[in-house]
C-alpha cells in the first residue's frame, strides 16, 4: 500500500521536476514559435548539457552549478552556426526540410554521443546530487530543489526578455508576421539565429540539471526532447507562464505516474498523457501553416 | 513542400522504371539466393525488408506529406504479432503475416483519430511519442516478455526461403505503390499534401485519404516487422521498437527521393549497402548517414534519383555543333 507521505513527497518532488522541465521546454517552445522549427535535436543538446556537466566535474573538477553559465553560453555558440549553415538556407522550403534536417543533426549527435562516450549510464555525483532535504514529515532530493529555483528563475529571466526587452519585440514580431516584421527594419534572419542559441542554452543548463538529479545515457535525447514537446504542446506556444504550469504538470503526472504505477511507467504516463492532449485539443496556432 | 521543378524531376526520375523493369527484376530474385551463397542472401534479405519499409514511408511522407518517426510503431507490433500467433496458434505462417499486417493497420486505425488530425510538424512529433509510448509499454508488460521478450518455439526457415518471403512482400507493396503513384489515387494523395484545405474544398475528404495510406503504410511495415522477427526467432522490445526503423525508412526515401518511386529503391541501395561497409562500426554508418541526410536535404531536395535524372538529361542534351 501507497502512504500518504509517499504521495505527498512524490508530488513535491513532482512540482519541482516539473519547473526543472519548463526551461528546457521553454527553449523548445521559443525555436517552435519563433522559427516554426520543431528542433528534432533538442534533445540532444540536453545530452550535451549532461555530459559537459558530467566532465567538468571529473575532469576540471569544477561544480557543475557554478559552470551552468558556461556551458549554457558554449551550447549557444554551438548552435548559432547549426543554424546559419544548416536551417538558415532552407527558408522558404515548408517546415519539413528544416525538421527532417535537425533529424539528420539529432541521428549524428547520437552516434557520435555513442561512440565517444560509450553506451554507459552516467550520473553526476556530487554531494548535494544524492543529499536529502527534509520538510516536515517528506523528504525530498536536495538537488530537485536546487534545480527547480534556477530553473524558475531562468524561465522568469527569459520572460522578462521576451516581453519587456527590444530583442524580446522585435522576437515577438518576427513570430507574428516575419515579413511585416522585416518590412519595419528587424532583421528576422538574426533574431532567428539568437532565437535558435537561446533555445540550445536553455537545453544545454536543463541537460547538466538534469545530469544532476537522474542517471543519462548517450540514447537519453530521444526521451528528453518527448518531455519538452509534452510541455510545450499542454502549455501552447507562446505563453512563458503557460509553459511553467504545463511543466509542472507533466512533473506531478510523471512523479505520481511513478510511484502508483512502479517506475518503469514513469516516462509512460507522460507521453499517454501528451497523445491524449494532442487528440483533446490540437494546437491550433500552427494549423495551416505548413 | 516541392516546387514545380521538384515535381518535374520527380517524374523524369521515375521514367526509368516501369512495370517491365520490375518484372524483370522480380524475376532475378528468384534465382538469386542460389547465386549469392548465404552473405551475399544476408544482405540481399536486409534490402528488400529496407526497401518495403522505405516505399511504405514514402507512400506517407513522399506522397500524402506525412512525415512519420513511427516506423518502429508498425515494426514492432508485426513482429510481435508474428511470434504471438505462430506460437499460440496454429495458422499458417502465410496467414500469419497477413494478420500481422492488418495488426499494423489496426494500430494506425485505433491511432489515427489522434495523430492525423494533427497537422504537419505535430503529426511527426506524435508518431515519435508513440513509438516511445509501444517501447516502454512492451519493456513493462510481463504478459508480452517484459524486457527481455519473446522467442519463436518454432525453427525460423532457412535463409533461401526468408528472401523469397521478402521478395513477395516487396512485390505487394511494389503493386500498391504502381497503383498509389500511376491511379487516381496518387492524385488524392498528392491533394491532399500539397494543400490540406483546398482539396477538402473540391470534395475530397482529407481525413480519410490520409488514413487510407496511413494505414496501408502500417501494414506493410508491420507485415517488414513480422518477416524479420520471423527471421531473428527471438525478438525484444529495444530492437523491435527502435528508433533505428524509423531512422532507416526516413533516410532512404530523402536520401533517394521523396515522392519518387526510385528513390527508395536508391536510397535503400546505398544505406543498406553503406551499412554493410560500415558493419563494425555501426554509430559511424549511422552518424554518416545522418549527415548524408542533411547534405541532401540542403544541396539535392529530390535526393540522389533526381540528381541522377539531372545528370543523365544532361549527358543526353545534344551538343551543339561548330558550323
Amino acid at each position: 500500500m501507497i502512504g500518504p507521505e509517499a504521495i505527498a513527497s512524490s508530488l513535491i518532488v513532482g512540482v519541482l521536476l516539473g519547473g526543472m522541465f519548463s526551461l528546457t521546454a521553454v527553449g523548445l517552445s521559443l525555436v517552435l514559435g519563433v522559427l516554426r522549427l520543431v528542433n528534432l535535436a533538442h534533445g540532444e543538446f540536453l545530452v550535451v548539457g549532461a555530459y559537459a556537466g558530467f566532465y567538468l566535474l571529473s575532469v576540471a573538477g569544477i561544480d557543475p552549478l557554478l559552470g551552468l553559465p558556461v556551458i549554457a553560453a558554449g551550447l549557444a555558440l554551438a548552435a548559432a552556426p547549426l543554424y546559419r549553415y544548416l536551417i538558415a538556407p532552407l527558408a522558404g522550403r515548408g517546415a519539413e526540410a528544416p525538421m527532417m534536417t535537425m533529424f539528420g543533426v539529432l541521428i549524428v549527435l547520437q552516434n557520435l554521443f555513442l561512440l565517444v562516450f560509450h553506451a554507459d549510464t552516467r550520473s553526476i555525483e556530487t554531494s548535494y546530487s544524492t543529499a536529502a532535504l527534509s520538510l516536515g514529515t517528506v523528504s525530498v532530493g536536495r538537488i530537485y530543489v536546487i534545480g527547480f529555483v534556477i530553473s524558475v528563475t531562468a524561465v522568469a529571466l527569459i520572460h522578462l526578455l521576451v516581453t519587456r526587452t527590444e530583442f524580446g519585440r522585435d522576437l515577438r514580431a518576427s513570430s507574428e508576421d516575419p515579413t511585416a516584421a522585416a518590412i519595419v527594419g528587424v532583421n528576422v534572419r538574426r533574431v532567428h539565429m539568437l532565437t535558435f542559441a537561446l533555445g540550445a542554452a536553455c537545453a544545454g543548463a536543463g541537460g547538466t540539471l538534469s545530469g544532476l538529479a537522474f542517471s543519462f545515457t548517450p540514447s537519453s535525447g530521444a526521451s528528453y526532447l518527448l518531455n519538452s514537446f509534452a510541455v510545450v504542446v499542454l502549455g501552447g506556444l507562446g505563453s512563458v507562464l503557460g509553459t511553467l504550469v504545463a511543466g509542472i504538470t507533466i512533473g506531478v503526472v510523471q512523479s505520481l505516474g511513478g510511484v502508483l504505477l512502479g517506475d518503469g511507467y514513469r516516462d509512460a504516463v507522460a507521453l499517454v498523457l501528451f497523445l491524449v492532449v494532442l487528440t483533446v485539443r490540437p494546437p491550433g496556432l500552427l494549423a495551416g501553416r505548413r | 513542400m516541392p516546387s514545380t521543378t521538384d515535381v518535374e524531376k520527380f517524374r523524369a526520375a521515375g521514367r526509368f522504371d516501369g512495370p517491365l523493369a520490375a518484372a524483370v527484376a522480380f524475376g532475378a530474385l528468384l534465382i538469386a539466393p542460389s547465386f549469392l551463397g548465404d552473405y551475399g542472401s544476408q544482405i540481399l534479405f536486409r534490402f528488400l525488408i529496407g526497401l518495403v519499409l522505405a516505399q511504405a514511408w514514402n507512400l506517407l511522407g513522399g506522397y500524402t506529406g506525412l512525415v512519420s518517426l513511427g516506423t518502429s510503431s508498425a515494426v514492432g507490433v508485426g513482429g510481435y504479432a508474428l511470434v504471438g500467433l505462430l506460437n499460440h496458434t496454429g495458422l499458417p505462417l502465410a496467414l500469419v503475416i497477413v494478420l500481422a499486417a492488418l495488426g499494423g493497420a489496426a494500430l494506425a486505425a485505433l491511432v489515427a483519430p489522434a495523430l492525423l488530425r494533427l497537422r504537419g510538424l505535430y503529426f511527426t512529433v506524435g508518431t515519435l511519442a508513440l513509438a516511445e509510448v509501444l517501447r516502454l509499454l512492451m519493456i513493462n508488460l510481463e504478459r508480452f516478455g517484459g524486457a527481455s521478450g519473446l522467442i519463436l518455439e518454432r525453427d525460423p526457415p532457412e535463409l533461401a526461403r526468408l528472401v523469397y518471403i521478402a521478395a513477395a512482400l516487396l512485390l505487394a507493396s511494389t503493386v500498391i505503390e504502381f497503383a498509389c503513384a500511376r491511379s487516381a489515387a496518387s492524385l488524392l494523395l498528392r491533394a491532399v499534401r500539397d494543400d490540406e484545405d483546398v482539396a477538402a474544398q473540391v470534395g475530397v475528404r482529407p481525413f480519410r485519404v490520409k488514413l487510407a495510406a496511413f494505414a496501408i503504410a502500417s501494414a506493410l511495415m508491420a507485415a517488414a516487422g513480422a518477416v524479420q522477427a520471423l527471421k531473428l526467432g527471438a525478438i525484444e522490445p529495444y530492437g523491435m521498437f527502435s528508433l533505428r526503423w524509423s531512422v532507416d525508412a526516413l533516410s532512404m526515401v530523402v536520401i533517394g527521393g521523396l515522392g519518387s518511386r526510385l528513390g527508395p529503391l536508391i536510397g535503400a541501395a546505398v544505406v543498406v549497402l553503406s551499412g554493410e561497409l560500415l558493419a563494425d562500426y555501426p554509430e559511424v554508418h549511422l552518424a554518416l548517414t545522418g549527415v548524408l541526410l542533411i547534405v541532401v536535404m540542403r544541396f539535392a531536395p529530390g535526393g540522389l534519383a533526381a540528381l541522377a535524372a539531372l545528370l543523365i538529361a544532361r549527358a543526353r542534351r545534344p551538343r551543339r555543333v561548330p558550323p
